[in-house]
């Protein structure tokens, strides 16, 4: 099986129905995206499959088959923060910070189809991101920063 | 907008995917050849298909919110995380029903998991509204192609047989893996069902 | 077992008791500091002038002995190291350090004591004083009961002062130039000249001298760091997916284990089959745990998976099966052979209750709730000839240690503890199941690493959940005021249960059933508050702030309804019965800051609740609206007081976050038994508040309060019944149990 993760091309020989979070931390040792819950109830293995948001311990390894799988280490890095990463720190959103991966590629797919989210919209798209911690206020906010970041305002 | 290229390229994705037999029974029935009475306990069977949770969950009307009914809740309510389907059905507008459910033809084996099938998954159009509805307002919009997709009663069989072939909805209702009451019967049974109501003219009990 | 843990063993935690056991050590013993540990490791040219600051030529190393389950106190404990020592933030690296006694923890020793936050008198504070040597004496490293910063402020202030005092030293010896007339900036000692000589610089010769100890503490209005809006230490990694949790480890030729234990928690295998298992993909071997088994895999999907093929019956739950039977033995406790203690009895309110015309009676709920953090539980251990690695997040590292120990066969002090950064607790991580669990399968694979994870669904069906209560209040009313309560509280102790696990005993009563409603400083002119204690059920644990969340629930709630029943306003009544200057201007700030008492529109409602826990006075207003779709919640004004506050933007954030911890749990989340088992398998049926449900959250910290306080759970317990009592206020309607999704929609 052949899969496509932040741009480096991997063969992998696994079950087909191994989710994709198990092929990206145990097999790829890709351990940004994280596991939380294994049912898509907490958000926190979002990746970006085909440029849209998923919950990767959904996705069977063989619906990724040839896919182009993008997470949050190849959305930016700490020399070279994304927008919506950038907002996350100005915020200081995290606390425990393992929902964050998540939420922030969540918040990323959000932005790319709408950059100026209104408190409806980002309470719609993020809801489905689980955090225990409780920094919903912060989240919200980042994402508006970051909007604004990626509208160039 | 931009979410309309999002939802073609996600019909595009979903009909590259077909694939596979139905691996059912197809024993056709000529018009008429089933009374009316037969006609309507095989609707009244269908009825208990479409009506349960498997079914009328993603059967919503224009709010385009997908329910979260059955056994495994206490009390019937909208789907948790405030997921809202948009116009598109799909969630276009705000969260795919994609980032959850998956496309995969793949049994469903993990309980409680966002269930998956072998279509991409959607509401069904706004016109088939079948959640909270009567037995006969839900009969009546089967029967009418101005708001059942344009189907008459071989497309309404060729529609099960189609959806069998892709592991889609119809199918996955009748086998939703562990932690969820399945739809009554066997898909076998609904296909039987559905081709005595053509066959007997589609009765409904308000004829 | 060295003797000071046998005594901890007899008296951990408890006032009385460990005063006792603490004399026998003499002040000696109490004034000699521990060794500091940092000695032990050190390399050649390394410089370590107490056990929190360590230099080398390349790096400047500051040890932050408190665990971070996210709380932000990694950041907090170096922020205060640097404030003195002169270092910005960023020219550092952080380390949680090896267990050790040196670094104990004096504060939780006030939180052990039956004592009032606000009773400082000196007899009070002689207690404090002496529990905390009782700390020092058994080297008991603990991060827990909002503490950090309490313990950790004169600390590591002194820690940064003594090393800065020192690289000034080292500058002087070096330069020539005396003492007095050098100066410290940014990781460098300054000259007069303007030449700055880096720390690190420095360290070789450093290393050479005797630490200086007679130090000066920079007066808060030199501050540069605390108080000030600091980027947090982690929170860059923590964005970016580069923060490595102790889920995320790989260790050499590490192997995947994962578990399937009894889920009746406590109760035995009957029989088991794994032949299933074994042919699974991926599985190198299946052994037997304690109330279970372990699958070994080479993947922790194949591990979780053939963990669930295995075909296994399970024994009974040595507890109640089903949930009826829990509240029945809680309803059934209300009796004089249970009575744990009677912690107030003002005036005389049985005598003016039974006088009374009118009494207001209510019985109230608080049930078992989970932990639930979102990195599941996980610890990596390696057993090797002579020694046991374990790598995990965990609050209570020298404990830790010796239930390895037990396990491993090694001396305590060979079981080597890496603390890592942990994905929330709430109390999950002061559990010792997960690592014991892990050390058993590692005990079994000598010289090979293990990779222990839990399923969500393991993870929910082994914790340990906060205990459930039933409380029972009467009250009457007088010329428009509150006259008497006498509230009585029933649970199990958790305490008991907790530390028994741990392997100590608890005697005397137990401080968690009413905490949060005897401690509140109001005075009532009758107010009677007794807890009786439930013979231990089900095992139940620490859940962010313990018993305040369910007893001060109970409490604000049936004082609102007494209020009520006096007809006078929540807001103003409370202000009047409060007696401390300090929590009353909490209360006074939350109604300014909410405009309390101001005209709402349709639908809404406002209540407010103030409950004292760890040391925090807090009050909170909670405003809803009664719509459509049932509940909304609006905003929320959040008051308290912790004294200095060490880093406002993680305040805010903490306080802000553990709303909506409180809320959400209210609002729709509890653990029931059926079987024997606990019924909720994820966070499905567990689900706590999205994001669509977050209210508009106003903070303020006001700075009264002379002692440092931590801010990690305070802000939980007046959640729930602000929420509460603004539901009545906008519809009628009075809840008196959690979760209140049991009685109202919420949207």
């Amino acid at each position: 099986m052949r899969l496509t993760v932040n741009r480096v091309q991997y063969d992998i020989d696994v079950e087909p129905d191994m989710p994709l979070l198990w092929v990206l931390r145990d097999e790829l040792g890709i351990t940004g995206t994280k596991y939380g819950c294994g049912i898509a109830q907490c958000g926190a293995c979002t990746v970006h499959l085909d440029g849209l948001a998923v919950r990767s311990c959904q996705i069977p390894a063989q619906a990724a088959e040839g896919s182009k799988i993008v997470t949050i280490e190849g959305l930016g890095t700490p020399e070279a923060l994304h927008a919506v990463q950038q907002a996350w720190v100005e915020h200081q959103v995290a606390q425990c910070g393992y929902c964050q991966s998540g939420q922030i590629m969540q918040a990323a797919s959000l932005l790319d189809t709408n950059p100026d989210p209104t408190d409806e919209e980002i309470d719609r798209v993020m809801s489905g991101n689980l955090c225990r911690c409780g920094t919903y206020p912060r989240i919200r906010a980042a994402v508006k920063t970051a909007g604004a970041k990626l509208r160039g305002a | 907008m931009r979410w309309i290229v999002f939802v073609a390229a996600m019909i595009v994705a979903g009909g590259a995917f077909a694939a596979g037999e139905h691996g059912l029974d197809v024993n056709r029935l000529e018009p008429g050849s089933v009374s009316q009475a037969e006609g309507l306990a095989a609707w009244g069977r269908i009825h208990d298909v479409v009506s349960h949770p498997r079914c009328a969950n993603c059967h919503t009307d224009d709010a385009n919110v997908p329910m979260w009914s059955g056994p495994e809740y206490e009390k019937p309510g909208p789907h948790g995380m405030n997921i809202n389907a948009g116009e598109s059905r799909i969630g276009a507008e705000f969260l795919p029903c994609q980032t959850c459910h998956a496309t995969s033809a793949l049994p469903n084996t993990v309980p409680h998991a966002a269930p998956h099938a072998g279509a991409p998954w959607m509401l069904a159009p706004v016109e088939f509204v079948w959640f909270g509805q009567s037995e006969n307002a839900i009969c009546e919009q089967m029967r009418d192609p101005e708001r059942n997709g344009g189907r008459d009663g071989d497309a309404m069989v060729e529609h099960i047989l189609h959806d069998a072939e892709l592991r889609s909805f119809i199918t996955w209702a009748f086998d939703p893996g562990p932690g969820r009451e399945a739809a009554p019967g066997t898909l076998q049974e609904h296909l039987d069902d559905t081709i005595r109501w053509v066959a007997a003219g589609m009765p409904c009990p308000g004829d | 077992m060295t003797r000071a843990g046998e005594i901890a063993r007899r008296a951990f935690l408890v006032g009385s008791a460990a005063i006792a056991g603490g004399v026998a050590f003499g002040l000696y013993a109490v004034r000699t500091p521990h060794a500091n540990p940092l000695l032990a490791g050190l390399a050649d040219g390394e410089a370590t002038f107490n056990p929190w600051v360590k230099i080398s030529k390349d790096a400047i190393t500051l040890i932050t002995s408190h665990a971070d389950m996210g709380q932000g106190v990694a950041s907090a404990q170096a922020l205060l190291i640097a404030e003195e020592l002169d270092l910005e933030m960023g020219q550092f690296q952080i380390s949680f350090g090896e267990p050790a006694a040196a670094y104990y923890n004096r504060a939780m020793a006030d939180e052990s004591l039956p004592l009032m936050a606000t009773d400082e008198r000196w007899t009070s504070e002689s207690m404090r004083t002496a529990a905390g040597s009782l700390m020092k004496l058994l080297g008991i490293q603990g991060t827990g009961g909002s503490t950090a910063m309490s313990d950790s402020f004169d600390k590591l202030r002194e820690a940064g002062a003594v090393a800065r005092e020192t690289l000034k030293l080292a500058a002087a010896e070096e330069s020539g130039v005396p003492v007095g007339e050098l100066r410290t900036e940014a990781g460098a000692v300054l000259l007069p000249d303007g030449t700055a000589i880096p720390y690190t610089d420095l360290a070789v010769k450093a290393a050479t001298l005797q630490p200086v100890t007679e130090v000066r503490l920079r007066e808060p209005s030199e501050w540069r760091l605390i108080g000030k809006e600091t980027l947090r230490v982690d929170m860059v990694a923590k964005s970016t997916g580069t923060m490595t949790y102790g889920i995320d480890l790989d260790v050499e030729d590490m192997v995947h284990a994962a578990i399937r234990v009894n889920p009746r928690k406590g109760g035995a295998v009957k029989r088991l089959d794994a032949s299933n298992a074994l042919q699974m993909r991926g599985v190198q071997k299946v052994v037997e745990v304690t109330g279970g088994i372990a699958v070994i895999a080479d993947n922790t999907w194949r591990a979780i998976r053939a963990a669930e093929a295995v075909d296994i019956d399970w024994d009974d739950a040595p507890y109640p099966a089903e949930q009826a039977q829990h509240w029945e033995a809680v309803a059934a406790s209300f009796t004089e052979d249970r009575l744990d203690r009677t912690w107030r009895d003002d005036g005389a309110a049985e005598d003016v209750l039974a006088e009374a015309g009118n009494v207001v009676e209510a019985e109230y709920r608080s049930p078992y709730v989970a932990h639930a953090p979102l990195e599941p539980l996980n610890a990596t251990v390696l057993v090797g000839d002579r020694h046991t690695d374990v790598w995990t997040g965990h609050q209570l590292p020298r404990i830790l240690q010796q239930h390895v120990a037990a396990i491993t066969g090694h001396e305590v002090s060979a079981v080597r503890f890496h603390n890592q950064f942990i994905g929330g607790s709430f109390g999950h991580r002061l559990e010792l199941e997960y690592v014991k669990l892990a050390a058993e399968i590692a005990v079994q694979m000598p010289g090979t690493p293990v990779k222990l994870t839990y399923s969500r669904e393991e993870d929910f069906a082994q914790d340990f959940p906060r205990h459930i209560a039933i409380g029972r209040g009467r009250g009457s009313v007088a010329n428009g005021h509150v006259e008497a309560i006498d509230l009585s509280i029933a649970a199990p102790s958790v305490s008991a249960s907790q530390m028994g696990r741990a392997g100590y005993a608890v005697p005397g009563p137990d401080l968690q059933i009413a905490a949060g409603a005897w401690n509140n400083p109001y005075k009532l002119p009758n107010f009677r508050m007794r807890a009786f204690r439930v013979p231990e059920l089900a095992p139940v644990s620490s859940w962010r702030a313990v018993g305040a969340p369910g007893a001060g629930f109970i409490f604000d709630c049936f004082l609102d309804e007494v209020i009520h029943a006096a007809g006078a306003d929540p807001m103003l009544e409370r202000i009047r019965l409060m007696e401390h200057d300090v929590s009353r201007k909490v209360l006074e700030t939350v109604a300014e800051m909410s405009s309390w008492g101001g005209e709402l529109a349709a639908g809404k409602g406002r209540g407010v609740a103030f409950v004292e826990s760890f040391g925090v006075p807090f009050a909170q207003v909670v405003e809803v609206t009664d719509t459509d779709r049932g509940i909304r919640i609006d905003r929320v004004w959040a008051a308290c007081d912790a004294g200095t506050i060490v880093d406002p933007v993680n305040f805010e954030g903490l306080i802000q976050g553990g709303i909506v911890w409180g809320l959400g749990h209210a609002m729709n989340c509890e653990i029931t038994y059926s079987d024997g088992m606990v019924e909720q398998s994820n966070y499905h049926v567990h689900q706590g508040m999205r994001m669509y449900q977050s209210p508009e959250i106003i903070v303020r910290g006001l700075q009264n309060n002379h002692k440092v306080r931590g801010i990690g759970e305070p802000m939980v317990p007046p959640a729930a019944p602000a929420l509460a009592n603004a539901i009545f206020a906008a519809t009628g309607k009075r809840i008196r149990e959690m979760p209140f999704d049991k009685h109202i929609d919420f949207v």
